[in-house]
Parts: C-alpha cells; structure tokens; sequence
C-alpha cells in the first residue's frame, strides 16, 4: 500500500525531493580541503613519508592523532542513540539518525587515516596475510571491523521503514528505494521483527563501541612508553570519545536544522538535554584527566616527568593549556546555566570541545614519541603542508559524505517521529503512572 | 502498482538478494582472515592463545550480526510475500 504520509513530513522529505543552489555550493565549499587533501596525499604517495613532518622518534603524528581522534567521535551515534533508545528517552527521536550517521561516516574516515599514515598502502595486504594477533593493532583491526558492521546495521535497520516511504512517495530512485526497502508495508509482523532487531543491536552495539575505544586505547597503553603505560586508558579514551561525539553531533544538528529548516523537529529542549549530557561529560573528562596526570606526577618517575613538564611548560605547553581551555573551562563557562540563548551557548561548547578534544589526542600521541624511554635522539614533531591537507581533506570528506546522505535519506526518522505522535504519548503517560507511588483508597 | 511477478519486482528481487549475499561475503571473508590468522599462528607456534582468545570474542559477535541481517531479511520479505 504506497504511503500517503502527513504534510508536516515534507520539511523531512524536501531536501532529498528537491535540490536547491545552497547544496551546489556546499559542495563547492567542501572540495576545496578535499582537493588539498588529494594533492597532499598524491604527492605522498609518489614522493613517501619524507615529505611529511614524521621521522624518528615521532613516527606517530597528525594521522594517528586523527585516527584516534575520528574513531573517538563516533561513539556520537551509535552509543548516544543506542542508550537513549533502550532507555526509552522520548526527546531521541528526532536525533538519532543524524548520530548514526555520523558513526559510519567517520569510522571509515578515521580507518583511512591509517592507511594514510602506511605510506605505501600495498603494506596493508601484510596485516591481512602475516597480522599477528598479539599486537593490539591488530585488536584494532578487529573490533573496528565489528564496530563499522555494527553501526552499519544499526543504520540501516531504522531505515527500512523510512526507505519505503521514500519508495511510495518520491516518484524517483524507485529501485533503489525498492531493494532497499525489503518489501516493508508496515504490517504488524514486519514491525515486530524490525523492532526487536533494532533493540538487538541496541543492546550489542553498546559494549562493541566501548570495546572499540578501549581497544584504541590500548595501543598506547599496552606499550612502556612514559604517559602511555597507564591502567585507566581505557575509560579515560571512550569518556573522551563519548564527550567529543556529542559534541559532533550537537554542531551537526544546528547546521543541518538552519541548512534545512529543521526547527519544529530540533527544538532549544533537544539542545538543553544534550547541552547537560555534554556539562556531565566534560566533568568526567577533566576528572580523569586529573586523575591521569595526578597519578604520573607523584610517582615522579624521571622519564614519565620529561614528558610532563613538555606538555605543562616546556615546546607542548600552547597545546596543553588550549586543550584544558577548550575542554573545561569554555563547555563549564557556556554550559553551567543554559537560560536564554540555549542554542548560541551549546554550539560554542561544542566547537570548542571539538577543538580541545582534537588537541587532547595530539597531546597524547606527540609528546611521549618526542621524549621516548629508549636512548634514542629527542625530536619535535612539526607538521608540513602534506599533513594538514590531509587533515583538511578529511574533515571535508566527513561533512560531504554527510551532505550527500541528506540527499538521499532523510536525516530525521520520520516512522518514529509518526510512532511519537501516535504511540509514544500514550506510552510515556501510561509509563509514568506506574512510576508514581499507588493510591491507596480510604487513607489522606 | 506494480504486478507481483511484473519484470521490476524480478530485478528487486534479485538485487535484494545480491545485497543479502554481500553482507553474508562482508562478514564470511572478514570471519575466513580471523581464522586465517589462528591457522597462521598455530603453524608457526606464534602465541596461538591470543588468537584463539580474541577469535572467541570477534567470530560470535560477527555471527550475531549476519544472523540479525538475515532475521530482518527473511521476516520483512516473507510478510511482504504473503500480503
């Protein structure tokens, strides 16, 4: 039965039904960095890795920094969304989408990174053939690999219904939108097998994300390096992959909510929550950030404390003070009380979490290869135009692969935007009552 | 509307399981270079503990999710089939 739908959809349906001169330009926009990035990585290939900043000890540089840091915003989506729907928060629906995507989208770019940073990406046939798996680059492999699986599922399951919307009422893509949309018509069937799959990898996704992050983590922490060698790594990466994806996400919303005139389905309530999740969140961060170097600190070890006075007062201290700045003192300034202006407030904390965040892993990866335990030659690391191109290029790639999804699926859920209306209402008051204490007939 | 055996629903039909056989091919070669490298590690005495150790984890995890794929795939199609 083709879908009829409800006017109030066609805001969601606009920008894939119709497209305007602004996405043109956007796109315009964004291949500027990506050609840089192509430039820079083609002259890299030819020419290798000595055109870029890398050289011994500091092996580790820009690419590893947004490797880790691209992987980190990831958890944006599919952790976020995956919580806030098992834990049946109502304000989610319309923000998920927009989280999943930017899961998938920037995990293959923060896997690319990697790639990137082989010189000659031939050598990735090696990891294939001859990995060993007692390296934890190799866990990396692993757990990225389920985690992109994952996400994309996680997409994609949500979609089906919008899909066939899509199908019955476009008029264009048909065949696309067909295969897609595995001959969804809405029965109660179908929505019973679709939702007990979403809550399946709801729940599977969650542990796979934190696993990933961890696993990130222990790439640096499984090593004896100074400031590398530490037992709350773990933690200490997903707390500040959780935070950073919020982040993300909350920029990604304002944009897309004044790109496509979004503001009867993102309103300043979705940025409060999220503005309060992110006050929690750089809490936390700082928390274990003190905790961090606190610990490295009073154990005084000689090595361990080369590394941190680089990073406190010595050639890392810009970096350092701007990441606590960005990180802490800016989200605690903006975010402590969200009156007037919630929006304004909430995308200054974002940008410059993004920032802070992006310095955050920097100052974890450069510093210790700078100053390494090994007797080899000290170096500082600085970065040529190949590295911030690529760098460039992969922040534009990110926000194209992005625009070009809202071309072709709506970036707001609208089933569950409808199963809101006509479903969530009745089940959030009929939830509510039995939060509340029974009445007991008789008794004042 | 379309006719259920109309020459648009045959190519649907087979895209849709082209589409199924990739996400079986994604998920069955990433599963073949995990067990590549236990067979690799075993042959050379490298450490196959952390092989197996970590395959334990990986291989049901990708497994739940071919079968998720493959619960959606068959319960949607099969109702659509029937209406």
């Amino acid at each position: 039965m083709a879908d009829l739908g409800d006017a109030r959809e066609d805001t969601l349906l606009a920008p894939i039904a119709q497209t305007g001169r602004g996405f043109y330009w956007a796109v315009a926009l964004l291949s500027v960095p990506i050609l840089w990035g192509v430039i820079a990585y083609s002259v890299q290939f030819y020419e290798g890795l000595g055109v870029t900043g890398l050289h011994q000890p500091v092996s580790w540089g820009f690419y590893v920094t947004n490797f880790v840091f691209f992987i980190g915003i990831s958890h944006a989506g599919t952790l976020i969304s995956a919580i806030l729907r098992l834990s049946k928060a109502e304000w989610r629906r319309p923000i998920t989408r927009m989280a999943e995507v930017i899961t998938c989208m920037v995990l293959f770019i923060g896997a690319g990174q990697i790639l990137v940073d082989l010189g000659r990406p031939d050598r990735l046939l090696n990891v294939i053939l001859h990995g060993r798996y007692q390296s934890p680059l190799l866990w990396d492999a692993t757990s990225i690999s389920a985690y992109m699986t994952a996400s994309l599922t996680y997409l994609y399951l949500p979609m089906i219904p919008d899909i066939a919307i899509l199908r019955d009422r476009l008029g264009k893509r048909k065949l696309f939108y067909s295969v897609l949309a595995l001959g969804w018509t809405g029965t109660e069937r179908q929505q019973r097998v679709l939702n007990r799959a979403i809550a399946i990898m709801a729940v599977l996704v969650i542990p796979i994300a934190v696993s990933v992050h961890s696993v990130v983590s222990f790439v640096f922490s499984m090593t004896l390096q100074p400031m590398w060698h530490s037992t709350i790594f773990g933690p200490y990466f997903v707390v500040g992959a959780i935070f950073s994806g919020i982040a993300a996400l909350i920029v990604s919303m304002i944009i897309f909510r004044k790109a496509y005139g979004l503001q009867h389905y993102l309103k300043p309530i979705h940025f409060r929550y999220l503005g309060q999740l992110l006050l929690v969140m750089a809490l936390l961060w700082f928390y274990f950030t003190f905790a961090e170097y606190l610990t490295g600190y009073y154990g005084g070890e000689p090595e361990e404390m080369r590394v941190f006075w680089a990073k406190f007062t010595g050639p890392f201290w810009p970096f350092f003070w701007v990441m606590v700045l960005c990180n802490f003192v800016i989200p605690l300034i903006c975010l402590v009380r969200l009156g007037r202006r919630t929006i304004g407030k909430v995308l200054t904390a974002s940008l410059s979490i993004i920032v802070g965040m992006w310095l955050e892993r920097f100052i974890i990866v450069v510093p210790t290869l700078s100053f390494p335990r090994l007797p080899f030659a000290e170096g500082i690391y600085w970065p040529t135009w190949v590295e911030w191109g690529e760098t460039a290029g992969s922040f534009g790639l990110f926000a194209l692969f992005y625009l070009l999804f809202t071309k072709f699926f709506p970036i707001i859920s609208i089933w569950e935007i409808r199963e809101g209306r006509e479903v969530g209402l009745k089940e959030v008051e009929e939830r509510l009552i039995t939060y509340l204490p029974d009445e007991v007939e008789g008794k004042t | 509307m379309e006719r259920p055996d109309s020459d648009f629903n045959r190519l649907v039909r087979t895209l849709q399981w082209v589409w199924l056989g990739a996400a079986i091919l994604l998920v069955g070669g990433i599963i073949s270079w995990i067990i590549h490298l236990i067979r690799t590690a075993w042959e050379l005495g490298d450490v196959p503990s952390a092989s197996i150790g970590v395959s334990l984890v990986a291989i049901p995890i990708f497994l739940v999710l071919v079968s998720v794929v493959l619960y959606v795939f068959w319960g949607l199609r099969s109702d659509g089939r029937e209406r």
